[in-house]
């Protein structure tokens, strides 16, 4: 089953919907998000019963927040893609470290998209990407990792075998040339 | 090396956090902490806001994954219990029934029957937080207006119909029998902000009234409405 594909402005309407508590619009916005969101839980937890948990806990916080969005800047895919970021990745703190078994992070495999695919419609699409380009290979690498699976410092560190502080120097860096590249 | 190397380590504190924040890196109660600080600090919620849209480009690298219909049934029990299972299609709040029958009285009995007893607690102050519904029997202008106390920012979600050519819609807020209060003309757009003014803020209370009247293109030349009120609606606290 594919979800509906709606605008921008249609999801825009259904939270704003959502803030006056009309439960069929929380229906429809569901169904408009919910795959969207449940990979950002999946990606992040590596577990389904986790994420499917988890995903649970991002629709009660989108129900009961849903007034904050008319106040914010953000397009709202990108609001509720933060709220489900955010909850999956605290959720995954909180767990200490991925409980993933080989079978399980096999059956998510999938859900990971490959580096060339993200690079193409990261690159092509967004002015994101070409900054991202600018950084060293590594870094760029350390910086989606990190925003797509939610790596912690230690994990990167180990992962890309430097030292904790060393990984912090380079993130902070990377953040703020992109910042800079992005104002360009 | 750039000149973003040579600051001092702690030059943009604030934006280096909330950029690690939002990246996701941070320890657990690190994580907390911030979150907490969100809720509290205006201005640390928008630098997090804007690394937020700064990185969100790089959403496209999650793919959908539908999740089982049981995890749907899970939280509309959690949200609605059990005995509350309604079905979309029969549904009271059915989409456009909902918004034609959306009158302001409606939708006070509405939040007061349905909406307050789910809320959770709020964890700030009351009237921090302020909704209302704009619409009229009149017209097909429909305003979603947000107020947050915290920021002295007004938001509004345009939910639907257009304004004429050559004119702008203007938000009044009116209390009681004193004459309506201009608080500027609404940007065109899906969400639209208002900064107000401090003389203005202890007017936006729960209890009076936001409005929209049509205009000339810049707004009311006298100060008072001079077109239609094309919607208008209480405001209540969340």
């Amino acid at each position: 089953m594919v979800p509906p594909q709606l605008t921008s402005q249609d999801i825009t309407k259904l939270i704003a919907r959502v803030a006056l508590k009309d439960r069929a619009a929380f229906d429809l916005l569901y169904r408009a998000t919910s795959a969207k969101l449940f990979g950002v839980c999946l990606l992040v937890l590596s577990d389904r019963t986790d994420a499917e948990e988890a995903l649970q806990e991002v629709f009660v916080k989108i129900w009961t927040k849903a007034d904050r969005f008319v106040v914010s800047e953000l397009s709202p895919i990108s609001w509720l893609v933060a709220i489900a970021r955010n909850h999956a990745i605290d959720r995954l703190r909180a767990r200490g470290q991925r409980t993933a078994t080989i079978d399980e992070a096999s059956e998510v495999a999938d859900a990971r998209p490959g580096p060339e695919a993200q690079a193409i419609a990261d690159g092509e699409r967004n002015r994101l990407g070409a900054c991202l380009e600018e950084l060293d290979a590594e870094r760029a690498a350390a910086v989606r990792g990190a925003y797509l699976n939610g790596d912690s410092y230690a994990e990167l560190a180990e992962q890309f075998s430097v030292p904790l502080n060393t990984m912090r120097t380079w993130l902070r860096r990377s953040l703020m040339k992109l910042k800079e590249c992005l104002e360009r | 090396m750039t000149a973003g190397e040579n600051r001092a380590p702690d030059a943009g504190g604030d934006d280096h956090v909330a950029a690690e924040y939002v990246l996701g890196v941070l320890p657990v109660e690190e994580r907390r902490a911030l979150t907490r600080r969100i809720a509290s600090d205006p201005d640390f919620a928008r630098l997090v806001e804007a690394w937020e849209a700064r990185l969100s480009p790089l959403n496209d690298g999650y793919d959908q994954v539908m999740p089982a219909t049981s995890v749907k049934q899970a939280l509309d029990a959690r949200l609605f219990g059990r005995a509350a299972s309604v079905t979309p299609k029969s549904g009271l709040l059915q989409s456009l029934a909902f918004w034609r029958g959306l009158a302001a009285a409606a939708l006070a009995a509405f939040l007061i029957a349905v909406a307050i007893p789910v809320l959770k607690p709020a964890n700030t102050a009351p009237d921090t937080r302020l909704i209302a519904s704009l619409a009229s029997d009149k017209s097909d202008i429909r305003y979603l207006a947000a107020y947050d106390a915290r920021t002295s920012e007004i938001g509004l979600s345009h939910i639907a119909g257009d304004r004429m050519a050559g004119h702008d819609f203007e938000l009044w807020i009116i209390r009681g029998n004193d004459p309506p209060v201009s608080l500027g003309i609404i940007p065109i757009g899906a969400s639209a902000h208002l900064a107000v003014t401090p003389a203005h803020r202890d007017l936006i209370s729960s209890g009076a009234l936001f409005a929209i009247s049509l205009e000339p293109h810049g707004g009311s030349p006298t100060g008072q409405p001079t077109g239609p009120v094309v919607a208008s609606g209480d405001l209540r606290a969340m």
